[in-house]
């Protein structure tokens, strides 16, 4: 298409999303009220637990699209490795609070990578990573780790944060090895990479990790179950309904206070609009880009945790994290690729689709359910969205100049 | 390309008649040594070299087809397995043999229908009258008419897909592409194909032996060959090389993008279509598990290892994957952990090694960086430590999807020191072999090159006399 | 009628009008060139005329048939081809390939008949040879012999832009825009494309419109002069006309202030 007419056409549909919505709205209330006035099952408990889920999965869906929309916002790469990324912190959380008590080698190996994560994450704060602020904490971390390690069964939230730091340096790891010497091949060679270094965790993880599906029930308040009553009928729940959004929450809003206020968070924000200006005022691209896959992937780790809460296991190392990844990786195009907020967004968008959707047409005597279309549909849905509005919701439009 | 240099500055004949002959005379020479060597391959060789070689050809018409996009066109692929998996199902429908299509009936759980199981090609000829082509002698007639319906109706699909690459570009196409080839194989599943694809259980006992034969599946490579090839050599294929070289200036030269980006994929699709025939008939049974993403990675590592744009190069790269896939057996074996610290240390050395010699190749310096040292410690590590043998290393470790593991890490490998492939841009051609095509400048060239652009001493490189005014007014 | 009648085109991005209600003609067989400073709007105007950008008003004709909405492939197909400031070769394909790529919108032979090789696409293929021969022989004969077939990335600069001419002429066009042809040439090799230009019309009958920064080379050939500023056409006429125009002269060097002096003259005088 060529770079033809913007301003005028923009202008006179502003109020066409709006509209669209709220015809979304009006249906939507429309069936639930048709479904509930059937007998069954379909009563306010059931929307309710539909909502729950939906902003669960809103939720887990928006840590992993952070880190899509980050990277792309950056580099320009959709990160293939993104889903695999996701899926090690799943299953590192796991070997974290099932396999502790570890055996030295073991302990030293971990040790090694957790220091090198709190290296990376004190220096977000410092000005390198070689300073002896940063030096000491790792040097202690490292020692007090290879302890810890070894001292007895870690529990949930020790092995969430320890995984968030594992999976971090291996997002920076990845970068270092796989994408930063292509920084100036053609996209299409690193669009490549990607997808081979994602294949790879795949097929490390089978190797290394497991090959079944693993159950995911640690000793957490999280799991305590919790009831809701909704008019007189009650939802049966758990507190992971409070705790995903909360955490989710927590964290987008620390990374936007880091993106906005602080000195690093301002570098990115330049080298994404603009990297090689960016690093003529003296930003070192490198740095930016290493902590941007350092952000990311924690982001990622977190979810994969939570989505193994969430679930009560975890799909095999192959399984896991593609579609969740490509459903992210939906959401991220569909808010907007490149705008954190849109990530937000879209996730949401992403979470409500997949649940309530399925709440909204679900199996009854005379129908079989969508249930098996979910997944087609977030592959549809992104296509569409590419094909009608790339920019996404929120995004700017990144197209060529002639 | 079989191009001469013309003798006089305006000769631009394309091939001289007499090294046309010749051309085809050694070609045809090859397909007979090459027929020959097939023949002694299959009596002497164990059944898995004839597995080998099957699927060197067919996953060699998906590779070449598939290339026709990613390198003649320039846009990223990754949807392959679907158009395989549309022709794959096609083919095998059509091809069912009445006993399996009597079992699928009586089975419970198969979700076909009377109708669909009725779609074979032999009541398809019964339908068109043609009686004569329904008897066991002219089954070849039915597999090769059931596998071009497969190319078909994965052409048609190709069609669709197409379509977006006339909006997107990069990236986004990349992931559309992905996307379609993951609704395909999602959507075989589901209640709305499963009629035709016996949903999650697929079907087996395919009627015919023509898949398990090397003869057929060369055949339908060298077809397969012989028309992208000309293609890659004609006016469409310069018109799509220029879409890749820069889009923008091809639109400005005439060539109509939408056209040929659909055709591009069309063309893929249809040649996809039929390795996916090939391939369900070589494997007698459709399922969907053969369709995944997976066998893309595959082609991409084919691709990219043997040379991207290039027939001779991708058609490497797929003898190399083959390989891998079928006689990476003893990477997958159970090795006590001791062996497998070896192997690994192992790797890592002869990583360092290649380090350092490709540094010291390209002239790097410094010569002993990161990623020289880095690997070599680590393989001096690994070496001590098995040596030792402690006791955290007993055990035994099995080498799940060791092949794949290999590939990735060739891939990454590939695409971070020589992205265009073993074999780069280079064709095989005979002109080549015999030093017809001489692009580079002789001696004799070169010392008339001052002389060819030098209107001074070469009158006819004079434009004009004015030529030799110095200019007026200002530069 | 004229060859090619632009008629009150404008075309402005967000808020930026890069072009404001141009208008002017060119008639079959002239060399019409147009200058003003950078940013003026000169190469948009020539991405409006071949379809690039969409005008927002206005209207182009060629031959008297409209050419507004029309693809940029199309437009190639009516009869008007172009270069590009910045060269835009077909870098891995060689100077031949790159030739025979602008003629393919030419070609009537099917698919089939090109993967079957049959005469009729071979005579095809032999046709257009002599044409890109004929089209690159403008430039004498030092495209013609082995660099023929060496891929466009090894060729010198001032080569790159004699393909990319070439290529423009081979695609069959009538109309010409060439931008900025002799941008990095020297001054030798500038006169010899002067000369090319010229020859172009009177032998290869084209007709073209140039953009152009070098003032000899457009006094040199020019029948015609346009001059753009901020998008907006400030003078057309013959070189003489329009270089001593007062408001041209203005646009490029700058305001004189009302006691005589310019900037630059007070500059000067500041210096010492």
């Amino acid at each position: 298409m060529s770079v033809a007419s913007h301003g005028s056409t923009r202008r006179s549909r502003r109020w066409l999303p709006y509209v669209v919505l709220g015809g979304l709205l009006i249906l939507i209330v429309l069936r639930m009220s048709y479904l509930m006035g059937l007998e069954g099952r379909f009563n306010g408990a059931f929307f309710v637990r539909a909502l729950i889920d939906s902003v669960k999965l809103g939720s887990l869906y928006a840590l992993i699209a952070l880190g899509y929309t980050m990277v792309y916002g950056i580099i320009r790469l959709i990160n293939f490795a993104h889903g695999e990324v996701f899926m090690v912190g799943a299953f590192a959380t796991y070997f974290l609070f099932t396999v502790t008590p570890y055996g030295w080698v073991s302990a030293l190996l971990f040790a090694a990578v957790l220091a090198f994560g709190v290296n990376r994450l004190v220096a977000l704060f410092r000005t390198s990573p070689r300073d002896p602020v940063t030096l000491g904490a790792t040097g202690v971390s490292f020692v007090a780790l290879f302890f810890l390690l070894q001292a007895g069964t870690w529990p949930f939230w020790a092995a969430l944060i320890g995984s968030m730091l594992a999976t971090g340096v291996l997002g920076v790891t990845i970068e270092r090895v796989a994408y930063q010497p292509l920084r100036t091949a053609p996209r299409n060679s690193l669009l490549i990479t990607a997808i081979a270094v994602s294949f790879l965790l795949q097929n490390l993880g089978l190797l290394t990790l497991t090959n079944r599906q693993t159950p995911f029930r640690p000793e957490t308040g999280l799991l305590n179950a919790v009831q809701l009553p909704i008019g007189e009928q009650v939802v049966q729940t758990n507190a992971l309904f409070v705790g995903i959004p909360l955490l989710t929450l927590v964290l987008v809003l620390v990374l936007h206070n880091f993106v906005t206020r602080s000195r690093l968070g301002r570098a990115m924000r330049a080298a994404a609009q603009d990297a090689e200006t960016a690093q003529m005022m003296g930003v070192s691209v490198n740095k930016v880009i290493a902590t941007t896959f350092f952000i990311g992937s924690i982001l990622a780790a977190a979810g994969g945790a939570m989505w193994g809460l969430n679930f009560g296991s975890l799909n095999q190392p192959a399984i896991l994290g593609i579609l969740p990844g490509i459903k992210a990786f939906a959401a991220a195009v569909i808010g907007g690729i490149g705008s954190l907020p849109g990530a937000v967004i879209g996730a949401v968008v992403i979470g409500f689709s997949e649940s309530f959707l399925t709440a909204l047409f679900p199996r009854t005597a005379d129908f079989q359910g969508i249930t098996e279309f979910k997944d087609t549909f977030a592959f549809v849905l992104l296509i569409i969205v590419l094909l009608i509005k790339p920019s996404g919701i929120v995004g700017e439009d990144l197209s060529e100049k002639v | 390309m079989k191009k001469t240099r013309g003798s006089t500055p305006t000769a631009l004949d394309a091939v001289d008649p007499k090294r046309r002959l010749r051309n085809v005379a050694l070609t045809l020479g090859a397909l007979a040594l090459g027929a020959l060597a097939l023949y002694l391959l299959e009596g002497i060789g164990s059944s898995k070299l004839t597995q080998a070689l099957a699927l060197c050809a067919i996953w060699g018409i998906a590779t070449v087809s598939l290339n026709q996009i990613n390198g003649t066109l320039g846009i990223l692929s990754l949807g392959h397995h679907g158009f395989m998996l549309i022709g794959g199902y096609t083919t095998g429908l059509l091809t069912l043999s009445e006993a399996s299509r009597r079992n699928i009936v009586n089975s419970a759980r198969s979700t076909m229908t009377e109708d669909t199981l009725a779609l074979s090609m032999t009541n398809l000829f019964n339908s068109l009258g043609l009686t004569g082509l329904t008897t066991p002698e002219t089954e070849w007639v039915r597999f090769v008419v059931a596998v071009l319906f497969g190319g078909i109706l994965a052409a048609v699909v190709g069609l669709i897909v197409g379509f977006p690459s006339l909006r997107l570009r990069g990236d986004y196409l990349a992931i559309v592409t992905f996307g379609f080839g993951e609704i395909i194989r999602l959507s075989a599943s589901t209640r709305i194909f499963s009629p035709l694809t016996n949903g999650a259980l697929g079907f087996s006992g395919l009627n015919s032996d023509f898949g398990k034969s090397v003869w057929w599946t060369f055949g339908f490579l060298a077809i397969t060959v012989f028309v992208i090839s000309k293609i890659k050599y004609s006016s469409y294929g310069r018109a799509m090389q220029a879409i890749r070289e820069d889009e923008v200036a091809a639109e400005a030269m005439g060539v109509n993008l939408a056209y040929h980006k659909v055709l591009g994929f069309v063309i893929s699709a249809f040649f996809a279509g039929i390795a996916g025939g090939l391939w369900v008939s070589w494997l007698a049974g459709v399922r969907l598990e053969y369709f995944l993403f997976s066998l893309t990675f595959f082609f991409l590592v084919a691709i990219s290892a043997g040379g991207t744009g290039s027939i001779t190069g991708v058609l490497l790269g797929t003898a190399l994957v083959v390989f891998v896939r079928q006689y990476g057996d003893p990477l997958e074996e159970t090795y006590s952990l001791q062996t497998w610290l070896y192997i690994a240390s192992a790797v890592l050395g002869i990583a360092a090694v290649a380090a350092a010699a490709f540094r010291t190749f390209r002239r790097l310096r410094p010569r002993w960086n990161p990623s020289v040292w880095v690997p070599a410690a680590l393989a001096v590590v690994g070496v001590v430590m098995a040596s030792l043998d402690p006791a955290f290393l007993d055990g035994t470790f099995r080498g799940f999807g060791m092949r794949a593991i290999f590939l990735s890490v060739l891939l990454i490998v590939i695409m971070i020191f020589r992205p265009e492939g073993i074999v780069g841009r280079a064709e095989f051609s005979w002109g080549r072999l015999f030093g017809d095509d001489r692009s580079q400048p002789t001696d004799e060239e070169r010392r008339q090159d001052a002389w060819l652009s030098n209107p001074e001493l070469n009158k006819s490189a004079a434009v004009d006399d004015a030529s030799r005014r110095l200019p007026e007014g200002g530069a | 009628m004229a060859l090619l009648e632009v008629k009150g085109i404008s075309k402005s991005f967000g808020g930026l009008m890069a072009t404001r209600d141009v208008s002017f003609e060119v008639n079959q067989g002239e060399i019409v060139s147009i200058i003003g400073p950078n940013g003026a709007g000169k190469s948009t105007l020539f991405n409006l005329i071949t379809g690039v950008y969409r005008p927002d008003a206005g209207q182009i004709t060629f031959e008297g048939a409209s050419v507004v909405g029309l693809k940029p492939n199309q437009i190639v197909d009516r009869g008007i081809a172009r270069t590009f400031q910045n060269l835009r070769l077909f870098t891995n394909l060689t100077v031949l390939e790159n030739v025979l790529v602008s003629q393919h919108h030419k070609q009537r032979t099917t698919l089939l008949s090109s993967i079957l090789r049959l005469p009729g696409y071979r005579k095809q293929e032999r046709e257009a040879r002599e044409i890109a021969a004929e089209k690159l022989a403008f430039f004498g004969p030092r495209l013609l012999s082995f660099r023929l077939n060496q891929p466009v990335l090894v060729l010198s600069y001032a080569n790159r832009r004699r393909t990319e001419m070439a290529r423009a002429m081979a695609t069959g066009a009538k109309l010409l825009l060439l931008d900025e042809p002799s941008a990095g040439m020297n001054p030798k090799e500038t006169a010899e494309i002067t000369q090319i230009i010229r020859r172009m019309r009177d032998e290869g009958g084209y007709t073209i419109v140039l953009v152009e920064h070098k003032m000899n080379l457009v006094g040199e050939i020019s029948d015609r002069v346009i001059v753009l500023d901020y998008g907006v056409k400030i003078a057309e006429g013959n070189y003489r006309d329009v270089v001593n125009d007062p408001k041209v002269i203005e646009a490029y060097l700058g305001k004189r202030d009302e006691d005589g002096s310019s900037a630059a003259g007070r500059a000067d005088g500041a210096a010492l």
